[in-house]
């Protein structure tokens, strides 16, 4: 208990004590994350909703596959991109391997399939004569999306929370295509694994602090979006 | 003007014609009711005037102009689901007024407009989605109505809502639609919301359109038994071939009024009521109920019974 304590305290002196280093992992975890987030609404919102009210053959298949892959571990993930990566790999010659933008695209294949379930779900729960009705009062097809996607807000809204929250607290995947290369991909769950294993347990425990007030943050703010009541 | 003209138009869905129509045409500002039962093709016909569907052969004119998919909306329609978007009443019947560019102080004014002449103003300010049954059809057609469109197309609306208010809207939809001086098509499979709501019927029967006509041509001349089924008469038969017979019409016994048709009525049970008694049995087959006054001669069970008939229409 003691420990933990005085770990806390070490934790709050390095906080206000403004380092650089911490600064920059904040910065570049966040920079990470939301890229990320915000690559897999783009893709995952037109085709969650493309899932959600398209009838094709197979289409309950593709359902089962993104749901299963709503799950998918993200060392796993991370495996996948270090093999199409590294150097005798397909993309080996792109040299992306150990960089930000490994990152970015690891952490977009984690959050894309829980945007396009989540997407889908809420997509699915709305009436199904909604797109019609808009249509009818002279919706084009993309004022009808934006409208929808505005019915269907609190659904987007927590995928895209889901997508954000999954991203900014794995671990398994950054440091796999990442490397946790000290002042270019060393973000805040790798610097955590790496203080720890140097027994230096109060950085550690300020990393965690920040890490979950920055997901809080972001969370919230979403939330409020989320909750907003309509005019 | 803003007749509605439907040219050899028909559409398919997964492989089977649904709706096929040579020529059909509804005359400016004119109220039809399309009757028909479930299947018959009458949404369909709504949904392709309102450019929801596109017809796989032929096309489809309002005033006279082919309709696209690309052009301004000319219709409004009211699906039989009262369907809203989240927010109150007043965004719900803003919504449609945006949606078509219509300057804000003009729809502020619309929206008060249709809300008053629909009896909802005191709902403008509620959630859309709280509403109750009669009051969601009533913001409905409000909706429709605040667009302000050459034509309005209502899909079953009195479908979800109870008896009480069905009949308060029966008595206010003639006023409500003739005021707003639009071509009106109203789909229905009830003969009573077709008769009062619709100055022209067209029976639509597997996708096919079987008559059409003003309400009281078709009334006293139903084309084939199809359309006399579906405008309520009792199809019967007598030593001449088939013939139509107007609810009510039947009679017992050989009356005084007059030449008439004449049918026996093999009789199941009569059930007495105080001052009349209730007959109920079968002619050539087809179920019958006949309300028989208190002085009448009143038949046994089981027993064969003269009727005849005042109004017969006979089919070809």
């Amino acid at each position: 208990m003691n420990d933990l304590t005085t770990a806390l305290g070490e934790a709050w002196r390095l906080l206000l004590s403004g380092d650089a280093e911490i600064w920059e992992i904040i910065l570049r975890t966040l920079a990470i994350s939301l890229c990320a987030t915000a690559l897999a609404m783009i893709l995952g919102v037109p085709l969650g909703y493309g899932l959600a009210r398209g009838r094709f053959p197979g289409r309950t298949l593709v359902l089962g596959m993104v749901n299963t892959a709503m799950g998918m571990p993200p060392v796993v993930v991370g495996l996948v991109v270090w093999l199409f990566f590294t150097r005798s790999g397909p993309f080996g010659g792109s040299g992306l391997l150990y960089t930000p933008q490994a990152m970015v695209l690891a952490q977009f294949l984690i959050a894309t399939p829980l945007v396009i379930g989540f997407s889908a779900a809420s997509i699915q729960s709305l009436p199904p004569a909604l797109p019609d009705l808009l249509t009818s009062l002279g919706a084009g097809r993309w004022r009808r999306l934006w409208l929808l996607s505005r019915e269907a807000r609190l659904g987007l809204l927590a995928a895209v929370m889901a997508g954000f929250g999954a991203v900014i607290s794995e671990v398994g995947a950054s440091m796999t295509v990442g490397g946790n290369l000290r002042g270019s991909t060393r973000v805040l769950t790798t610097a955590i694994v790496t203080v720890t294993g140097r027994g230096e347990m109060a950085t550690a425990i300020a990393y965690g602090l920040i890490l979950l007030v920055l997901a809080f943050a972001v969370t919230l703010i979403l939330t409020f979006v989320q909750q907003r009541r309509d005019a | 003007m803003s007749d509605v003209g439907l040219h050899q138009v028909s559409f398919q869905r997964d492989g089977r014609t649904v709706l096929d129509v040579e020529s059909l045409r509804f005359p400016s500002r004119s109220m039809t009711a399309v009757l028909g039962p479930n299947g018959a093709g009458k949404t369909t016909l709504l949904r392709l005037v309102a450019g929801l569907e596109r017809p796989a052969a032929g096309h489809i004119t309002i005033g006279g102009e082919r309709l696209s998919r690309d052009g301004a909306p000319r219709t409004a329609l009211a699906l039989s689901d009262a369907v809203f978007v989240r927010g109150t009443v007043r965004r719900n019947l803003d919504l449609g007024l945006a949606l078509r560019d219509v300057p804000m102080a003009e729809r502020e004014i619309r929206v008060r407009d249709a809300a008053d002449e629909c009896g909802i103003t005191d709902l403008l300010d509620r959630p859309a989605r709280q509403l109750s049954s009669g009051e969601a059809q009533r913001v409905n057609l409000a909706r429709a109505l605040c667009l302000r469109a050459e034509v309005i197309l209502l899909d079953e609306p009195l479908a979800a809502v109870d008896r009480l208010t069905r009949r308060a809207l029966l008595d206010d939809l003639p006023r409500l639609l003739r005021a707003a001086g639009a071509t009106v098509i109203l789909v229905t499979h009830d003969r009573e919301e077709a008769f009062r709501l619709g100055e022209r019927i067209v029976v639509m029967v597997g996708g096919q359109v079987r008559a059409e006509g003003a309400r009281r041509d078709l009334l006293m001349a139903p084309p084939d038994a199809d359309t006399a089924g579906l405008l309520g008469f009792l199809l019967l038969e007598d030593a001449d071939g088939p013939v139509a017979v107007a609810p009510g019409e039947l009679r017992a016994g050989p009356g005084a009024g007059g030449p008439q048709v004449g049918f026996t009525l093999q009789v199941a049970d009569v059930l007495d009521l105080g001052r009349q008694r209730l007959v109920t049995g079968t002619i050539g087959g087809r179920p019958v109920e006949l309300t028989l006054p208190e002085k009448a001669p009143s038949p046994e069970k089981g027993a064969m019974f003269p009727v005849h008939a005042r109004s017969v229409v006979r089919l070809r």
